[in-house]
This record gives structure tokens, sequence and C-alpha cells, in this order.
């Protein structure tokens, strides 16, 4: 498996694991009754602010050990160069990950239309968030293997 | 995927030219060892400038390396 692929495969558990952790925190907070996410939603707007902030710094420590562990591994320090076939590649699957997202989106909105409380909105804007880096992901680690 | 209408002889090339390594060749033309493995199974198309600057190291023409075999309709 090479370097690019067991990347993808990183940014698919990290995606899935830091978001679980921090859903499960908040949702703690809002069942132990500290924030109201049903009625408040400037506590939204924080809520976004804090889960980038955090999702970033658990993702810079996540790719430090998976680059020391690759390195160790494999005995390869480098971090390859990217070459054309790596971009023409991440270009296909961040379009299929818009595709997801704007897909996704665009369901939260009918839903909304046909009654869903307005704070689903913003938990349909999470869930599209990690379906369509997912989607990232599985589209990168199929254009590597079957070709592109 | 479909099957391309691309075809290449880069592995012959390779081995008559010292029995270049993938590796080799990948460093000489600037791009990693799996875009070469690519390249061989036919997975991947190069671009004009990659398919220019393979032909330069084997000092030939790009169309003794790559092929263009168009599907029948």
């Amino acid at each position: 498996m090479s370097y690019r692929e067991k990347e993808s495969l990183i940014n698919i558990f990290s995606g899935i694991i830091i978001t679980a952790i921090f859903s499960w925190v908040v949702y703690q907070r809002q069942l132990s009754g500290t924030i109201d996410l049903t009625e408040d939603y400037s506590v939204w707007g924080t809520i976004f602010l804090i889960f980038m902030g955090v999702s970033i710094v658990a993702r810079i420590i996540i790719y430090i050990i998976f680059h020391i562990l690759n390195a160790i591994a494999t005995r390869e320090e480098d971090i390859p160069k990217e070459d054309e076939r790596d971009k023409i590649i991440k270009l296909k699957s961040t379009r299929n990950s818009h595709y997801a997202f704007s897909f996704g989106l665009m369901l939260s909105f009918l839903a909304l239309a046909i009654g869903m409380p307005v704070y689903g909105i913003f938990i349909a804007f999470i869930g599209c968030g990690l379906i369509s880096e997912i989607v990232e992901n599985v589209s990168q680690l199929y254009f590597y293997r079957k070709g592109v | 995927m479909a099957k391309r209408e691309i075809s290449n002889d880069l592995r012959r090339f390779r081995f008559n030219n010292n029995e270049m390594t993938q590796q080799q060749l990948a460093d000489e033309v600037g791009v990693s060892r799996q875009t070469i493995v690519a390249i061989e199974k036919g997975n991947y198309s190069p671009t004009l400038e990659l398919a220019f600057r393979i032909s330069i190291v084997f000092n030939t023409s790009i169309e003794s390396i790559f092929k263009y075999e168009p599907k029948k309709k």
C-alpha cells in the first residue's frame, strides 16, 4: 500500500473518530443541561468554531504519529512528492466530495421544508461534512487502486 | 474503469535501457514510482509533458513508447 493510500485511510478513520468523540462530548453537555442546542443557536456557532480548532489540532497530532510509524515501518523518512497523478486524483476526489456535500445539504433543506427542527440543519452540516470527507478519501483510494 | 485507448511499451524500454528500475525512471522524470507503475499497468495515461520527458530519457519519440488505439464502435 502506497503512502497516499495509507494517508487516505488515516483521513477516513481520524475523521470518523474525531467527529464521533466531539459529538459525544457535545451531546453529553446537552443532556446535562450545560448548553441548549435546540433553542440557543449562537451555541452552534461556538461549537463549529471549537470543532474546527479541535479537528485541526487532532489531525496534526495524528499525522505526526502516522508519519513516525510509517517511517519506522517502511524506513522511508521523506514524504513522497505530489506529482501530476496525485493532483488529478485529488481534483477528482474533491469533485466527488463536493457532490456529496451538496446532495446532503439539499436533503437537509428538504427535511427543513417538511418540518425538521431548525437545529437539525446544524447536525446535517456536521453529518454532510463527515460524509463528504469519507467520499473524498474513498474516491482517492478507488482512483489509486483502479486507475484514473 | 474502462480499458484505455493509450497503451505503452515502457517496460520493454526500461529493460532495454540497462534494466532501468521503475524508481530510477521515476526520479529521472520527476514523478513517484507508483505513477510509473500505474502507467505501465495502463491505469494512468500521462500528460503530454510527462510523455515527452519519458521519451527524452529513452532518447526516442513519444509514438515509439505510447500507442493510441481507438476503440472500435
